[in-house]
């Protein structure tokens, strides 16, 4: 092809060429800056014991590996990357049930599902912060209608969020009411390219729903299901505002995460290099993640078995 | 296809019959059952968020009754008028324009860039811009607060437009892709037959044909950055304040008055609930970005 038209269109292609590199350069060049030089900026921060006392004096390499060290013997960072794997497993194995049953509930093509459906999307789209107002409103038992209809009913309970065995289960319940909407699009989406004959065959062949749903309509959605999963798992290490507005990572520190004990540190400590630490070992978190969602094949915009 | 439906309703027909004969039940709710069921589970996930909105018409006496009758006021918003909260709702409506802009003027020539030209590296770019979007906000927010301590770009809203490129470019690259990808090279090849640019061709003929795209990716900008408070409750103090800042404080500092909170949250979800009905295609197409297979 190439050297078919090489002779007469070389100096044209040369100049679609530059004319293309033209219009990505800018981009790159912004992305480069807003970043790969932010991450390189935070991989030498986490080498220093950089802090607000004395940022110029503090900022040296003379034990580059000092706050790496500490990580390993902090018993509360620690203890926050196990609240962080409680809290990412439990609200995305919810989200994943609550997503498919609601899913196959709203599979139709009536009017009524149609609406439901864009409605459903809200909790998703809602400013973060407002979804933590809803359910700061919910757990607060001044204002709750929840927990005034339990002391109307002679059954008053405490705080769910005051309560340290229940903290991190009313988070991850916050959690799934905002995000369940992400795999019931999804799943619907992938039902809806669900081929008709193997479910018409089979329901003539007097399957059940049960079996219907085991063995055509689940090995058909699983691909999509743990994508889901993947993505969510990967976005649970940002949960911020929830745990901001809610528990302020208490009682104690029971939903204290791994990405908020950085805030901690950071921000209201200032000791930006050891919050630098934590920040990098949840990139790389992130990335061994995001690396086994390449993996799957996903997002890459060449699929040739299509 | 069309000997495969004109085939199928026989066959359905007979089994129907046979099923109808063994539970000959009521008509009505086996067909409406799964409607009713679907509303049924919209009220009971819509209760919290419709118990918000409920309590910012509440007076402000009469927000611990009981009565779920009352009589709708708009105090709660009306004492938002006296604080500093409409100038936090400014900022959030300057910054999320300011960004949106920014972000569609760098990123809509890349993703054309990125879809026409097969160039080496091209996979690894795409990678990379991906990966933009799943890196923990506390991986950019300590550099760039360091940096804007420096710049002087700290609590003002260039900063923080400029800090919401990091997960808006990789928005807008991503989905304007996939819209380009939809038009067919074909019609801008006529046009460089005729003489144009490929930046001409671009302009007069990709883009007009993505305008709905353009715009879902618009939407879908200025959602992000409206919906943001991490980076904006450590990269403001008082100047540049956005609206979900302004609502922490009024938790932390005013968090009696339920009315007046709720009343701000009201708002502040106000622009985004209509947008998701407005678009709600695209919308589906953009959160989802990077999750379908497309």
């Amino acid at each position: 092809m190439a050297s078919l038209i090489a002779a007469p269109a070389g100096g044209w292609q040369a100049e679609r060429r530059r004319a293309f590199a033209f219009g990505l350069a800018p981009a790159l060049a912004v992305l480069l800056v807003i970043t790969l030089l932010p991450a390189a900026a935070l991989l030498v921060g986490s080498l220093t014991p950089l802090s607000l006392t004395d940022p110029a004096g503090t900022f040296r390499f003379d034990d580059p590996l000092v706050n790496y060290r500490h990580l390993l013997g902090d018993e509360r960072f620690l203890g926050s990357i196990g609240t962080q794997l409680q809290l990412s497993v439990a609200s995305v194995a919810l989200q994943l049930g609550v997503g498919l049953g609601l899913a196959l509930l709203l599979d139709g093509r009536s009017a009524v599902l149609r609406a439901t459906r864009t409605v459903f999307l809200i909790p998703m789209v809602l400013p973060p912060i407002v979804v933590a107002l809803i359910w700061k409103i919910i757990y607060t038992p001044d204002v709750s209608p929840v927990h005034r209809a339990l002391e109307a009913a002679g059954w008053p309970v405490r705080s769910l969020i005051a309560n340290p065995d229940t903290a991190l289960w009313a988070i991850a319940f916050a959690d799934t009411w905002q995000w369940f909407p992400f795999t019931l699009l999804m799943v619907l989406a992938a039902l809806q390219t669900l081929p008709a004959d193997p479910v018409e065959a089979a329901s003539l062949d007097g399957a059940n729903r049960w079996q219907l749903f085991r063995y055509i309509v689940f090995p058909h959605i699983r691909p999509v299901l743990v994508v889901c999963g993947l993505f969510r798992l990967i976005d649970s290490f940002k949960a911020f505002p929830l745990i901001y507005v809610l528990t302020d990572g208490g009682p104690g520190n029971v939903t204290e995460v791994t990405n908020y004990y950085g805030f901690i540190q950071a921000f209201n400590f200032s000791y930006w290099g050891y919050g630098s630490a934590i920040a990098m070992v949840i990139l790389a978190g992130v990335f061994l993640l995001s690396w086994g969602i390449g993996k799957l094949g996903w997002n890459t915009h060449e699929h040739p078995d299509r | 296809m069309s000997t495969l439906t004109a085939e199928a309703p026989v066959v359905l027909s007979a089994s129907a019959e046979v099923v109808a004969e063994r539970r000959r039940r009521p008509g009505w709710l086996r067909r409406h059952g799964r409607a009713l069921a679907a509303l049924a589970v919209l009220a009971g996930v819509m209760f919290p968020f419709l118990w918000l909105v409920q309590l910012a018409f509440r007076p402000a006496a009469g927000i611990f009754d009981d009565a779920l009758l009352f009589t709708p006021t708009l105090e709660g918003f009306a004492s938002l008028l006296q604080g500093n909260f409409l100038r936090s709702f400014w900022n959030s409506l300057a910054v999320s324009t300011l960004s949106t802009v920014l972000s569609l003027a760098i990123g809509v020539p890349a993703a054309y860039a990125l879809t026409r030209w097969r160039f080496r590296g091209r996979r690894q770019v795409a990678l990379w811009i991906l990966v933009t979007r799943m890196a923990p906000p506390i991986a950019f927010t300590i550099p760039f607060f360091l940096a804007f301590r420096w710049l002087g770009l700290q609590d003002t809203l260039v900063g923080l437009a400029l800090v919401y490129l990091t997960f808006n470019l990789a928005i807008v690259i991503w989905l304007m892709q996939t819209f380009f990808e939809a038009v067919p090279p074909a019609l801008e090849e006529a046009a460089y037959i005729d003489g144009c640019g490929v930046w001409q061709a671009f302009w007069r003929i990709a883009l007009p044909l993505t305008a709905p795209g353009l715009a879902a990716t618009a939407v879908l900008c200025f959602i992000f950055s409206w919906n943001d408070f991490f980076y904006a409750l450590i990269l403001t103090r008082t100047q540049a304040v956005t609206a979900p800042v302004a609502i922490v404080n009024f938790l932390q500092y005013e968090g009696w008055e339920w009315a007046k909170i709720a009343a701000a949250g009201t708002l502040v979800a106000l622009p985004v609930v209509v947008f998701t009905v407005l678009v709600r295609g695209y919308l589906v197409r953009g959160l989802t970005a990077g999750g379908v297979k497309d």
